[in-house]
């Protein structure tokens, strides 16, 4: 009875992960076979791969746009996690009425589509000097409302007594937040590490208004390059959307690891 | 222990971010700015340029660059690659935000958005009429009405969006035609065509994507005819053109000669996979008809059937195409206009440079040159050039209107109401509301 | 929990507590709130492109005349209404799964079930078009099985096109959200899960009486995340379908973006369409906070 239980868990996880998978599969496939083929529909590796690899290099600057990328992503998903986690933290632990409302609030701030902010927004990053900067385009999602309920609700799982005994340690209230919260929350941590990330990485609408230089594109402007022209090569394409999809991917695989320990094993 | 060391790393690498971040943050914000503006800007023999595809209009400003530069020798062209979409987002933004400094100094924009972009930013445009460095008249009419807006030329017509009838001649042959056979034929003479090779071949003559009313604007260009007056409103309950065009439409459909898909990857497919026996839009179609090297030889082009009956009846329409504007908030605006005027307004030896790439001018003195009679193997030693530019001078006048995309938008949605089994009235006048709701601000 | 009721608070802590919030408030404050401010007055406004007046409330009355609009916000309560309690429960189910200790390839099946959300929306949109095309896949089984004699269409239907985006929506997010469970499970000690196996608990018993009540904090967060994204969908809406066929599965999001960029510029209607949306997703996330964000 376990037996068939746990097996059908299997088969059904084993499923659900091949539906989720297919499409990175035809990807990666289709990377590998001239445009025509794509479109004819090929299902099995081909032996293009290194023919669109050069053509790609020639016909776009990848090194340049992966180099930005992983500039913007990775500064933003360090400063956004820092930011946001002091905050929610705040919000949490000293809770009163007065915070709990300002949090409220905040949450106005992702309600509205970001078109309507769009021009608001440009007006002052042009006259700020901060267009075709890695702070424009870092500043306007540092700080947002979602990371900041991610931590506040993960806190309220944070035990109250470690955070009494660590008091009467004599540690200061900066302190128990960088020493015990911080490695008490990996799991939180990682998951917010893995949505920033990949949010700064596909990021596209903001990006592409403030960038306007050669210099500035990112990843997902150089896939957006490729399928603009009247002809699209769709072997070089997927090779592009391919090499935007995987540094996410990593992250993710890397990061997921700190789904393991809960509160228990960190504290002991 | 372990975990006070990960800690440890994990507040490490947060300050080292913070400070790098900062720090990266503000030796960007000097560097790139200083670098952009000193190199780009500030430099009085560079222009920037925004275009979008390098196989075609990009290798096209690249070629005009050296053209120009025989002359200049100190001349430079900053290309920025940016696709329409983006390219109209940013003008968009820039406009509302009435901060235009950020816009190049020639952009490229797609013929059917230039009267709207023109009357809702004019700021962002340079009146050419007034600089007397072209002349117009040697452009194609047809082409040249896009970018004119209330009599003044904004643009300098660049690429051809002539339509053309492309056709597998060795299914057609299959079925016993000719090219010759569905050449100055209207579309009735099509549909009996086209339910023949069916029955025949197995294959439709015609793929469109659904939802986009592309062969509907083709065939109601083909006679003259707009969805707008010459005042700017809308033309569509009554407009009989519109209502013969939704009903050929139908027909297409209803007949199996036309069979329609979801998308534009799609729509290809269907050339490329060998499902359909032709196809009819912008020449500029030839391109991805050509990535299928294995059917060379096979195909062979001609005009588009007319819609009998009705206006100017012929068989020449236009699909796409784009033009280049000047910013009027360039600080190099002479230079500029000198450099168009001297190349896409001045430069035979242009035109020939990128005939290769598949840009066929609208400026008609390069359609004279002997570059332009090349016979063309993939389409079985057809003049394709010279043919195309033909069409072109022949092809009506469309008046887009500055609500183009409002109206097609609203065709698109009556075309599908209308397969589906809706009355063409009613929908129209579902159209004209529509429009006149977008028009009343 | 609720222990700390027993210590007040002293003000000292207080202050930290105000410090600590203080960076991010800033921020939200001057990225987010001044310009919405610009955008209210903006969208008091009316005009074409450049040209603007003043219009007082005569945009917000306007969407309620605009067919198109009206359409579009019907499409997204349809996609909130049959997507979003799916798509959670779904994510719930795999999160709890694979949270289990014994479990092999853990690592393995959550980053392929993590995957969808990382795989770029180009090839996404690709697939599922041609997947469910007249001669896709999709067809190609359901023939096969005897469901159909001939292909079907499934994007030329209003009903069928809602279906696939829905799918769609279901096979991209839901990976996304089970990150959160997930992450939420860990603060959870594994050792109530083994006393109540040990008890004889069936799994659903465990995930009624003891996941769920522990993820509320998670599960609200996920509800309000989701109630946003779908309200704002846009991505597929422009990609899958490109609205059609006629209008019937266009989002609100695509909508406004079409009158900002695709049509004739009216950034004044544009921004109170977007602030209908903000009023929404408020009305909706104050009923899920009272609901869902006590602290017991």
């Amino acid at each position: 009875m376990i037996k068939l239980r746990t097996a059908l868990k299997y088969i059904f996880l084993i499923i659900v992960s091949l539906i989720s998978v297919f499409p990175l599969y035809w990807m990666a496939v289709s990377a590998t076979h001239t445009s025509i083929e794509v479109i004819r529909g090929a299902l099995l590796p081909g032996n293009y791969l290194f023919k669109n690899f050069a053509n790609l290099l020639a016909a776009s600057d990848v090194s340049g746009a992966m180099t930005n990328s992983f500039k913007y992503s990775i500064v933003m998903t360090v400063l956004a996690l820092f930011i946001c986690s002091l905050a929610g933290y705040g919000f949490e632990i000293y809770h009163d009425k007065a915070k709990d409302a300002i949090m409220s609030v905040l949450l106005l701030a992702m309600m509205v589509p970001f078109v309507a902010i769009m021009i608001p927004l440009f007006q002052t990053f042009s006259k700020w000097g901060l267009l075709n900067t890695t702070l424009g385009f870092l500043l306007p999602t540092i700080s947002t409302p979602f990371l900041i309920m991610l931590f506040r609700q993960s806190a309220r799982s944070f035990p109250h007594d470690i955070l009494e005994a660590a008091r009467l340690d004599g540690l200061n209230e900066f302190h128990i937040f960088l020493r015990i919260f911080i490695p008490t929350m990996k799991s939180t941590y990682a998951s917010a590490a893995i949505i920033t990330f990949m949010g700064a990485w596909n990021s596209y609408l903001w990006p592409k208004v403030i960038m306007t230089e050669k210099t500035s594109i990112t990843m997902p402007m150089l896939v957006a390059n490729l399928k603009e022209g009247y002809v699209t090569d769709y072997g070089i394409l997927m090779l592009a959307v391919l090499l935007c999809s995987i540094p996410t991917v990593i992250i993710f695989f890397l990061l997921q690891k700190q789904f393991a320990e809960g509160i228990t094993g960190a504290v002991k | 222990m372990k975990k006070r060391i990960l800690s440890a790393i994990m507040i490490g690498a947060m300050c080292t971010g913070l400070l790098s971040g900062c720090g990266g943050g503000k030796a960007a914000s000097t560097g790139d700015s200083s670098a952009g503006n000193n190199t780009a800007a500030a430099d009085e023999n560079t222009l920037t340029v925004w275009c979008w595809d390098p196989a075609f209009n990009i290798n096209a400003m690249k070629e005009a660059e050296k053209v120009y530069q025989a002359d200049h020798p100190d001349f430079k062209l900053n290309i920025v690659e940016t696709p329409w979409a983006d390219i109209q987002t940013k003008l968009s933004t820039a406009g509302a935000a009435g901060d235009l400094s950020t816009l190049p100094d020639i952009f490229l924009m797609q013929d059917n958005a230039f009267a709207k972009n023109q009357i809702s930013f004019p700021d962002a445009f340079t009146n050419l009429t007034e600089t007397k460095a072209f002349d117009f008249t040697q452009f194609a009419p047809g082409k040249l009405a896009y970018s004119t807006i209330n009599n003044i030329n904004y643009g300098v017509p660049f690429d051809n969006g002539t339509v053309i009838a492309a056709y597998r001649t060795d299914i057609l042959e299959q079925a016993g035609y000719k090219i010759d056979d569905l050449t100055d034929i209207d579309w009735d003479k099509y549909i009996e065509i086209g339910k023949d090779v069916l029955a025949k071949t197995g294959k439709p003559l015609l793929s469109c994507q659904a939802n986009e009313a592309d062969i509907i604007m083709i065939m109601l260009q083909s006679t003259g005819a707009s969805l707008f007056d010459a005042e700017g409103n809308p033309n569509i309950i009554g407009n009989e053109t519109l209502k013969k065009a939704l009903e050929t439409y139908k027909e297409l459909k209803e007949s199996g000669v036309m069979v329609l898909v979801n998308d534009w990857d799609q729509y290809i497919t269907t050339m490329n996979a060998e499902t359909v026996a032709g196809t009819i839009n912008g020449c500029w179609i030839m391109g991805s008809i050509r990535a299928a090297k294995d059917q060379s030889g096979k195909w062979a082009i001609t005009n588009l059937p007319k819609l009998a009956g009705i206006g100017e009846q012929s068989n020449y329409s236009n699909n796409g195409g784009s033009s280049w504007a000047v910013s009027g908030a360039s600080k190099k605006k002479d230079l500029a206009v000198d450099f168009l005027a001297k190349t896409f307004a001045g430069s035979t030896k242009l035109y020939d440079s990128i005939l290769p790439s598949g840009a066929l001018a609208t400026w008609l003195p390069a359609g004279n040159t002997e570059a332009y009679s090349e016979k063309v193997e993939f389409f079985g030693g057809q003049e394709v050039y010279k043919l195309l530019t033909d069409f072109a001078s022949k092809t009506p006048k469309n008046n887009t209107g500055v609500y183009y995309y409002e109206a097609r938008d609203a065709v698109a949605v009556a075309a599908t109401n209308i397969i589906a089994g809706a009355d063409v009235d009613s929908e129209l006048k579902t159209v004209q509301d529509t429009v006149n709701f977008a028009m009343s601000k | 929990m609720g222990t700390k009721k027993k210590f007040s608070l002293s003000q000292k802590q207080n202050i930290s507590g105000w410090i600590f919030l203080t960076p991010a408030t800033l921020l939200i404050a001057i990225m987010s709130f001044y310009p919405m401010i610009r955008a209210v007055i903006l969208s008091m406004q009316t005009g074409v492109g450049a040209k603007i007046r003043f219009a007082g409330l005569s945009n917000y009355k306007r969407m309620f005349s605009d067919a198109v609009f009206m359409q579009s916000l019907k499409n997204t309560f349809i996609y909130l209404i049959v997507q979003v309690p799916i798509m959670l429960l779904f994510a719930l189910l795999l999160a709890s799964l694979l949270n289990d200790k014994h479990l092999r390839f853990k690592g393995l099946f959550r980053t392929c079930i993590f995957l969808p959300c990382a795989t770029s929306l180009v090839s996404y949109a690709i697939i599922f078009r041609s997947l469910f095309a007249v001669d896709g896949y999709i067809n190609n089984v359901l023939i096969h099985l005897g469901v159909l004699h001939t292909g079907y269409n499934f994007l030329s239907n209003p009903f069928t096109a809602r279906i696939v985006i829905i799918i769609a929506l279901l096979w991209r997010w839901t990976g996304y959200n089970m990150v959160f469970y997930l992450a939420g499970l860990q603060n959870i000690e594994y050792s109530i899960y083994e006393a109540a196996k040990i008890d004889g608990a069936t799994y659903f018993q465990i995930l009624r009486k003891i996941t769920i009540p522990l993820l509320k904090p998670m599960i609200l967060l996920t509800a309000i995340m989701s109630t946003n994204g779908t309200l704002q969908l846009f991505d597929e809406s422009v990609n899958l379908t490109g609205g059609g066929p006629a209008n019937s599965t266009i989002t609100m999001s695509h909508y406004i973006y079409n009158s900002s960029f695709k049509y004739v510029p009216n950034f004044g209607y544009s921004a109170a369409m977007s602030f209908l949306i903000l009023i929404l997703v408020a009305v909706l996330a104050a009923i899920q906070m009272k609901v869902g964000d006590k602290r017991d």
